[in-house]
Order: structure tokens, then sequence, then C-alpha cells
């Protein structure tokens, strides 16, 4: 054992001293566990105390328990009543609820239709108010009426009368009429045959100036062949004779030729067109050229406008005096015509055969050939009037008339002014 | 300009004017064949007839009987074979609407008979040459009607 070192010793020590602790610790608790047994057995005691007790409470609390769980079934019952009871009220409440807003409704209806009432009573009382006012105004206008009523039938006599005046007046009327519709319809019947005639005298014309103009020919024909074929059997009378007969047949085929012209312009179809004036005296030129050059003629236009003419009828015009023109100059001077247009108002002129105010287009021809004595400036446009015999110059004597009745058929004027060797100047004056 | 003979037809019921027309012809310088009718019916029936060999130009007066010379320039103008004959209307009077009329209708040229059998030489001579020179080109309708001035004046 003394080899027991020095750590193991302390080793001992300790554990020793361990163990005595634990020992006194151990009988502390001894102590206190006998404490513990006591109080344990104490309580025990307690706690059959408390269990007796407990039993007998346990038999009192079952009494109580079932008595309990009778009221319980009773309570039951009572509650089912009552919910059966609640939900009738329940739905008896709804119905009072749709009661009570149903009644809203009506009351607020009723409310309305109050007011309305109100309003109504309110119109009704001006409406009142107004008819009385209306009524005393109906019976002042009936006791005018009345009046009125009075003084109508007077009136009324008084057209009676008229009336029958009237009746006598509408039968003379009927009566005037029927000679006027009688009298109508024979003007018609005129006025067709007037057409018909016409017509048969342009075709008469026609047809006998293209009869007349055949043997005429012929004679003329003829004479130009014994002429030229026994020219060496003639004496000079002889062909001096025939030469005689051709001048007068010539005579004979332009004066033909002038009256078809003439009467063209009566019976034929008047269609206004508004023309280019110098269109027409291009056409004139052109059907003249051989006078024109022949002559050494000058032929102006100057301003010329458009003209609202019938056509066919205004060369033929444009064609007379332009020929005219040439015809009738001054065999040293070569002849100059010269053609102007102007517009003018018909009130420069004092002539009761144009229409005043109206517009009018003054076409002037105006030549430097032998012209005439002034006072034979209306003469010369009457038909067959001549200023020279037939040898000197020659033609028809209708040329002029043609010019007129043109200007005239076109609601003109035509005024021809001159003075002896001083030329000519012819006016037309044609609606514009 | 050759010549050649031409081949004449001239509708004309007018006996004269057929005379003049023949005398005419032979003072002319053209060789020329002339066949004359005396209506319009006739001038049909030549000119349609079987292997006939047509003119080189037709003169064609207006007033013919049974059938008037504006029937004919009609009837001709639709003729395929006859259409392109020159036809010369030779006519008594001078009307600016008939004479438009022919000239819209197809006619070559239109002449007024002369008075003048001076007139009537020259004017046909002046025709044929004419149509020889310009066998088919068409006048315009200002060299449509031909005229020869008169040696008379009694204008």
């Amino acid at each position: 054992m003394a080899k027991i070192n020095q750590y193991e010793k302390y080793d001992l020590i300790t554990a020793h001293k361990e163990i005595s602790f634990h020992k006194a610790e151990m009988e502390k608790l001894l102590m206190e566990l006998n404490i513990a047994r006591k109080e344990l057995v104490f309580q025990n005691d307690e706690k059959e105390k408390r269990a007796t007790e407990k039993e007998i409470r346990a038999a009192e609390l079952i009494v109580a328990n079932q008595e309990l769980a009778y009221q319980n079934k009773e309570k039951e019952k009572r509650a089912a009543e009552l919910s059966i009871a609640n939900i009738e009220l329940a739905y008896q409440n709804d119905e009072k609820e749709k009661r009570a807003a149903e009644l809203g409704i009506a009351n607020i209806e009723l409310v309305f239709q109050n007011d309305e009432k109100e309003k109504r009573a309110a119109e009704k009382e001006k409406r009142a108010a107004e008819l009385i006012i209306a009524n005393k105004e109906l019976a002042f206008q009936n006791k005018e009426k009345e009046k009125r009523a009075a003084e109508l039938s007077i009136a009324n006599i008084e057209l009676a009368y008229q009336n029958d005046e009237k009746e006598k007046r509408a039968i003379e009327l009927g009566i005037a009429n029927k000679e006027l519709a009688f009298q109508n319809g024979e003007k018609e019947k005129r006025a067709a045959e007037l057409i018909i005639a016409n017509k048969e005298l342009l075709a008469f014309t026609y047809v006998s100036s293209h009869d007349l103009q055949e043997p005429l020919r012929k004679i003329q024909t003829f004479v130009s062949i014994i002429l030229e074929n026994e020219e060496k059997n003639l004496s000079d009378n002889g062909k001096y004779n025939f030469e005689r007969i051709q001048l007068a047949a010539g005579r004979m085929q332009q004066l033909i030729d002038d009256l078809l012209s003439f009467s063209r312009i009566n019976t034929t179809d008047h269609k206004f067109v508004t023309t280019d004036l110098n269109l027409i005296i291009e056409e004139v030129k052109a059907d003249l050229k051989d006078k024109i050059q022949e002559k050494n003629a000058i032929i102006e236009a100057k301003d010329i406008c458009d003209v609202n003419i019938i056509d066919f009828q205004f060369r033929q015009l444009m064609f007379n005096l332009i020929s005219n023109a040439l015809k009738f100059s001054n065999p040293e001077i070569p002849p100059e015509i010269i053609i102007k247009c102007k517009i003018v108002k018909a009130s420069i002129l004092n002539s009761d055969k144009l229409s005043l105010g109206e517009k009018y287009c003054l076409i002037t021809i105006k030549d430097n050939g032998i012209g005439f004595e002034p006072h034979f400036s209306e003469r010369i446009f009457e038909v067959f009037q001549k200023l020279h015999s037939k040898e000197v110059y020659g033609g028809t004597g209708i040329g002029l008339a043609i010019v007129k009745k043109i200007v005239e058929n076109h609601k003109g004027l035509i005024i021809a002014t001159s003075k002896l060797n001083k030329g000519s100047t012819f006016d037309i004056y044609i609606p514009a | 300009m050759k010549l050649k003979q031409l081949n004449i037809v001239l509708a004309d019921d007018d006996m004269d004017d057929c005379i003049f027309f023949k005398e005419a012809l032979e003072t002319i310088k053209i060789l020329t064949n002339l066949t004359t009718v005396q209506d319009g019916e006739q001038l049909m029936q030549l000119l349609t007839s079987e292997n006939y060999k047509l003119p080189q130009v037709l003169f064609l007066d207006i007033n013919m009987p049974r059938k008037n010379g504006f029937e004919c320039l009609a009837e001709i103008k639709q003729n395929e074979k006859l259409k392109d004959i020159p036809i010369v209307i030779f006519s008594t009077s001078l009307d600016v609407v008939v004479v438009d009329f022919l000239y819209n209708a197809g006619a070559r040229y239109f002449i007024r008979k002369p008075a003048e059998f001076s007139q009537f030489k020259k004017i046909i001579q002046q025709t044929l040459t004419l149509i020889m020179e310009q066998n088919k080109i068409l006048p315009t309708r200002d060299n449509f009607v031909l005229s020869v001035p008169s040696l008379l004046s009694y204008l």
C-alpha cells in the first residue's frame, strides 16, 4: 500500500469526502421521505373522505341530472314549438313588410294623385273663368252676326238679280263665241287654202319659169348657130336683126330669173339663223368673180358682224346690191365698194317702220359709181322701175324691188342716198 | 393628156339639145363615140345590159319622162359596176338647192345648158378635158358648177 501515489491518495480523499457528503444528503432525504410519507398518509385519509362525499354528491348529481334531462326535453319541445312559432312570425313579418312597402308606394301614388287633382282643379277654375269671358265675346259676336245676316240677305237679293243679268250676258256670249268659232274655222280654212295656193303658186312659178326658159334658150342657141354657120349667107342687116333677137331673148331670160327670185321671197319658208355676214359677202364675191376681175373692182368689208337673217334671201340681197354697184360703175374709174356694219339704236332715226328702243344692225354698202338723182331714192325700189333705158344699162328693174322685199321680210328698213356721179350709199337696218 | 376615144352617153329627151351636143362634139379635138337615150328607163336599161362597155362619161339631163335624172343618179351610185362613171348634170335651170343636192348625191359636175352655141361648144370641151385630166379627182363644191361667160353683154 505504500505504492499508492500522491495522486491516488488525493483521489481517495476526495472520494471519501464525496461519500460522506452523499451520506449526509441521503439522511436528509430519508427524513424528508418520512415527512412526505406522513403527509401522504394524511392526504390519503383526506382523499378517502373526499371520495365518500363525492359519491354522495354523485348520487345527488344523478338525480339532478335526471331532473335536468327531463327539463331539457321539455325545453326542447318548447324550443321546437318556439322555432315553429318563430318561422310563422318571421313569415308574417315578411308579409307585413311587403304590405308596408305596398302601402308606402300606394301612399306616394296617392300623394301624387292628390297633387294632380289639385292641379286639375286649379286649371278647371282657369278654364271656367276663360269660358265666361269667351261666352261674353260670343254673345257679342252673335249680335254682330245677326246684323251681318240682315245685310247679307239684302245683298243676296241684289246678287240674285245680277246673276240673272249675268246669265243673260253668258247666253249672249255663248252665241257670240259660236259665231267666233265658226269664223275662226272659216279663217283656218282660208289660211289652209292660202298655204296651198302659195305652194301651188310657187310650183307654178317654178315650172312656168322653167318651161318658159327652154324655148327661150332654143331661140338663142339656134340664132347663134345661124349666125355662125350662115355668116357668109347673111347680109349685115340680117346679122343685125338676128343679134337683136338674141338680145331680146336674153332680156326675157333675165326677167324670168328675176321674177322667179321675187316670187320665192314671198312663198318659201322663213328660217332665221345667226350668220357671219363675211361668209355671205365672200360667196357673192365668188359668184361675181368674173365681173369683178373684168372691171378691176375692189370690194372691201369692214367691221362686219353676225346678223340674224334668212340665209338664201340675204345672199340674194347682197348679190343684187353688189352686182348693181358693179354694173352702175363709172367706166373710167374702177369700182370701189365698201361694206360696213354698225350697231345702232332705232331712236336715232325718226322712222315709224322701226321699233323704237330696239337695237339694229346698220349695214352700209357704198360705191363710187354713177349714182342717181336724190329725188329717185324711193322710186328705184319699185318693181320694173329703171332710171336708164335698157340700151344703156340692161336689167329687168326687179333687182332693187327684190332687195326691198327681203329687207321687209327681216322687219328692217332700207334707205338709198346718192348724188349724180358721186356714187350711191345703201343703208340697211336689220334687227340685231 | 392621152388622146383616146371617149365613150360618151347623153341622156336627154330634148331632140334639139341632142343635136346641139352632137354638133358640138364634132368640133372638139377629142375622139368621141356618142350614144344618146331619150329617157331614164332607157338609160338604166342601156347601162345595165349584159356585156355593155361602160362609158367614160355620162351627161345626164334632169327632166326626162319615165325616170328623171335624180332617180338615175341615185340608182347609178348604188350600182357597184356603175358608181364610178363620172356624171355631168346637164340642166336647163340653176337652183342652188338642187345643185347642192346633186353635189352631195355624187354628181361630178353641173352645167346649165348655155344659150349661145359657142358657149355650148366651149363648155363641153372644158368638161371633157377636165374629166380626162382629173379622172378620179372629185371637185370641191366651189368647182362643181362649170360655166363659160357669154359673149353677148346684155347685162
